[in-house]
């Protein structure tokens, strides 16, 4: 488990849809069967690490995160992917704790832990029986002061990270495909990196590189301390000022804006990787929500329309594309609300047998057409809303991923107070809002697309050389 | 998260059961008695309003015949194509808007040994009654439209060739395909046996197959015994009685002594990095030997980073981002299976360094210190085994449809506390033998 699994493009956004979906809300859908906002408390310590603690009584268990404002947007060129090593060295061991042994303990205690590096973030968590609070949390302050490890344990972990990258990115057709569409879409944004970094920068990492990093950033005025469960929250605040108390604060680096130059232009790009289905992926360049301007109403007209296209089994690009025009075999769209960099909006579709990708790209621009031109029906929208309701009664379910969603939206400056007024918000959306949004955000200087074009796997390994010329 | 999937599938292995490991009133497994004889079960968790549903039914894969590999699969994915209702039928979109209309949710699937149903609602009746309503339809009315049908073949037609070009996939076929020798797992859905299926052997399996006699209702959430009874009731009546005689399938066979030549199989494929799969039968979830093997393959390489897999493979030597082992216990069958991923030019030292692991693992058993380690985490983390409706179902499901007493729960960590070192290297020894062991590897020759 300790895995540390990255965030990487796909999995991010898909939590990053479902924190959406799952965002507190208070329209009664059951009387007063939840009342989250209560539940939550804030505190601030005076070194600046912030807590929030959400109460939720219905087993005696509790997840603790703490959550770094660094992740791969916070990163240099040459040195990409050190937000996501760095995190791999975080169980190697501190001062007074040897390495492996916080993974140990942790077991020890029954315990469950990971940690997750994504864009905007690194994560760390463990789920404990809520009596072994103490004893986790003990062992997360030490490693945010006090991490220590050789160089020769950087080298063997940095083979490890070298092999989740083949694994989840050089042999994986669709990442790679991502990978390209991120790099294409941003040209100075540090969106265009991949979180796991590029595979030339981890060979050429060392280890100072991954202490500089840690010196920078892991700091408890950069951190946000998550604790959900079967707790109590004066209990929890003691805990935290016991344990990440006297750790200083430091003085954070510089943040370059970096802002992503505005495209004038469509940009195309095109992957030869081995695979069966062409594939396509378009991607706009749209706004995500302001945390100061939260009454903007676009952003979440583009979240709207992320679930009319894709939103459940009958939703617009599957119907069309799917099954009543047969040329794909899957579609998917995709938005972020909450982030801390550039967005877009994403549409993805694998071509079904005979199709092309330009099939694809007239499907898409068709489907949005419809929209453009005759709106959706007041039907989409009741359905959406009555999905959006019901995952308020659903989230409860799993006290992770409501700790999920605080921290995740905390990081890019959305307090968890706010997420009940964007639910609110979202449910106010109607038919010509999403038409406005489309034919403002949707015009082809704005676009990236991206193209699979499938080679065959030879089950025989032939030499590379060989087998490129071949084919051409 | 990769490894957190490989955490899953031990966690397959785990989902056993549960107790109340820190003097928690465990909620308990209720068997509602049924008017045909048969049972349901029911956890009534009353702080969410909310409920989830599920529907295992005697209809895996396993049934397939010879030359339909994937017709147990097809005939669980058009459960929500299109349903007779109300005298007449709501095809795929009105079913699916119907659903999404309540903010409600029904999927349909099927795996090896059961197809499974699952649904999830809100409690309050002007949402749930209706959603009960498209599930018993969904399970028990099911059209079959020709079109339709012919449409998903061509998807999962797609599904199977681009599966072959990825090295997980053709990993896991192959390595059934070893394991399994006569037994109906072994085989896949290929292009020619998905061809070969036809609108009527749909709802000829689904006649067949989908019936009382085969089916078990779990039900979690915001429902009371006698709601759970009349909600069951709903889902088995609209089911037939009874059917043909199924004809027994062949005993799953322990995987045979073979030369090593035998047991290594070489497929090569243009990757970066070589998959590698190893392992053999193994027991049923009825097993005695069931919380043995569960502690053991803690130590092993089911205990996340602290197992002995991921020291050897990943800590010391650096050759793997995911490295694991777990048992997959069924009700009739049973499996071992270990893996990893790693750079074709190590394939041959890593794979030396899982079978030595395994082999010496199998020969002494864990440390004193192993086993006590496996057993704290084991007991102490037992209440994150059900502190949510879903994983309370989870648990639900396999303890009905293992067929394991409803006391399971109660036990369950006074077993694994009575777990010595010497039942565990007995059981490893009795169940795993490294030369029964198969070994696949899928990756570019180095």
């Amino acid at each position: 488990m300790i895995a540390k699994f990255q965030f990487s493009n796909p999995i991010l956004r898909a939590i990053r849809s479902a924190l959406i979906a799952l965002a507190a809300i208070c329209l009664p859908v059951s009387g007063n069967a939840f009342a989250t906002q209560s539940d939550t408390h804030e505190y601030q310590l005076k070194n600046g690490l912030r807590l929030i603690v959400r109460q939720d009584h219905r087993a005696p268990t509790v997840v603790h995160m703490v959550w770094y404002r660094a992740g791969s947007m916070d990163e240099v060129n040459g040195k990409t992917g050190v937000a996501h090593v760095l995190e791999h060295m975080m169980f190697k061991g501190t001062k007074t704790v040897k390495s492996g042994e916080f993974s140990r303990m942790v077991a020890a205690v029954g315990g469950r832990e990971n940690a997750f590096t994504a864009r905007d973030f690194t994560g760390y968590f463990q789920q404990i029986e809520k009596s072994k609070l103490a004893e986790v949390m003990r062992l997360e302050a030490d490693r945010m002061a006090n991490l220590q490890f050789s160089d020769e344990e950087f080298g063997r972990e940095l083979q490890v990270v070298m092999e989740e990258r083949r694994l989840r990115t050089e042999d994986n057709p669709s990442s790679l495909m991502r990978e390209l569409l991120m790099a294409t879409a941003f040209m100075s944004s540090p969106y265009r990196h991949p979180i796991i970094g590029w595979m030339n920068d981890l060979q050429n990492m060392q280890p100072a590189d991954a202490r500089q990093w840690y010196r920078d950033w892991y700091a408890p005025n950069n951190a946000v301390v998550v604790v959900a469960g079967d707790v109590n929250p004066l209990a929890v605040k003691a805990l935290v000022e016991k344990y990440y108390g006297p750790i200083s604060a430091k003085k954070l680096p510089e943040r370059k804006p970096q802002l992503e130059p505005e495209q004038k232009g469509e940009k195309r790009a095109v992957l030869k990787a081995p695979a069966e289905s062409p594939q396509i992926m378009m991607a706009w360049k749209v706004p995500k929500l302001d945390p100061k301007k939260m009454d903007e109403v676009d952003p979440y007209a583009l979240l709207v329309l992320s679930a009319v296209l894709s939103g459940h089994d009958n939703s617009r690009l599957n119907r069309e594309l799917v099954r009543n025009q047969r040329l794909a075999n899957s579609t998917g769209a995709s938005y972020e609300l909450i982030s801390r960099g550039p967005e877009l909006f994403v549409i993805g579709a694998t071509a079904a047998k005979g199709q092309t990708v330009q099939d694809l790209e007239r499907g898409i621009m068709k489907t949005l057409g419809d929209i453009a031109n005759q709106g959706v029906t007041e039907s989409e929208l009741k359905r959406i809303k009555a999905q959006l309701l019901a995952s308020q009664v659903y989230k409860r379910d799993s006290i992770f991923a409501q700790a999920m969603e605080i921290g995740s939206s905390e990081m890019a400056n959305v307090s968890w107070r706010d997420l009940d007024r964007i639910i609110e918000r979202i449910q106010l959306i109607q038919s010509d809002q999403i038409q406005r949004a489309i034919n403002t955000y949707f015009v082809s200087d704005g676009l990236t697309i991206v193209t699979l074009d499938p080679q065959p796997r030879s089950m025989l390994a032939k030499p590379r050389g060989m087998s490129g010329s071949l084919r051409h | 998260m990769q490894r957190n999937h490989h955490l899953i599938k031990g966690l397959i292995v785990l989902i056993a059961t549960f107790i109340a490991a820190h003097a928690q009133a465990v909620l308990p497994i209720q068997a509602i008695p049924l008017s045909n004889g048969t049972k349901a079960y029911l956890i009534q968790t009353n702080a969410i309003p909310m409920v989830d549903i599920e529907i295992s039914i005697d209809a895996g894969s396993r049934y397939d015949p010879k030359d339909q590999s994937g017709l147990a699969s097809l005939t669980a994915a058009l459960l929500t194509r299109g349903i007779q209702w109300q005298g007449g039928f709501l095809n795929e979109a009105q079913q699916a808007d119907a659903i999404a209309e309540l903010g409600a949710s029904i999927s349909a699937s099927a795996s090896g040994e059961r197809a499974i149903v699952r649904a999830r609602s809100l409690s309050k009746p002007d949402i749930f009654d209706p959603l009960l309503q498209l599930l018993v339809a969904s399970v028990s009315k099911p059209i079959f439209d020709a079109s339709i049908l012919m449409r998903e073949k061509q998807r999962v037609s797609a599904a199977i060739q681009e599966g072959d070009t990825k090295p997980e996939v053709v990993l896991q076929k192959r390595f059934r395909q070893e394991v399994f020798g006569n037994y109906p797992l072994a085989r896949s859905p290929n292009i020619e046996s998905i061809a070969a299926i036809k609108e009527g052997d749909l709802k000829r399996f689904h006649q067949n197959f989908y019936r009382q006699d085969r089916v078990i209702v779990n039900i979690v959430g915001n429902v009371d015994p006698a709601r759970a009874k009349q909600i069951a009731e709903q889902i088995i009546t609209a089911l037939p009685a009874k059917g043909p005689v199924i004809p027994a399938l062949p005993s799953l066979e322990r995987s045979p002594i073979e030369p090593e030549s035998k047991r290594l199989i070489r497929i090569p494929f243009q990757t970066q990095q070589t998959h590698i799969a190893m392992g053999m039968t193994a027991i049923t979830r009825d097993n005695p030997d069931y919380f043995p093997l569960l502690v053991g393959n803690y130590v092993l390489g089911g205990g996340g980073f602290v197992s002995r897999l991921v020291g050897e493979v990943r800590d010391k030597r650096g050759f793997a981002y995911s490295v694991f082992s777990y048992f997959q216990p069924g009700r009739d069958t049973g499996t071992f299976e270990a893996g990893l991923q790693t750079r074709n030019d190590q394939a041959d030292q890593a794979l030396n360094v899982l079978q030595e692991t395994i082999a010496r693992f199998i020969e002494d058993g864990p440390s004193d210190a192993e086993l006590a380690a496996a057993k704290a985490n084991l007991i102490n983390g037992y209440p994150l085994r059900l502190d949510s409706n879903r994983k309370l179902l989870d648990n639900l499901s396999a303890i009905t449809w293992n067929q394991l007493p409803l006391n399971t729960l109660d036990v369950w960590t006074q077993q694994v506390a009575a777990v010595k070192k010497d039942d565990v290297r007995n059981a490893f020894k009795r169940h795993l033998d490294m030369r029964r062991m198969i070994s696949v590897l899928v990756g570019g020759t180095p």
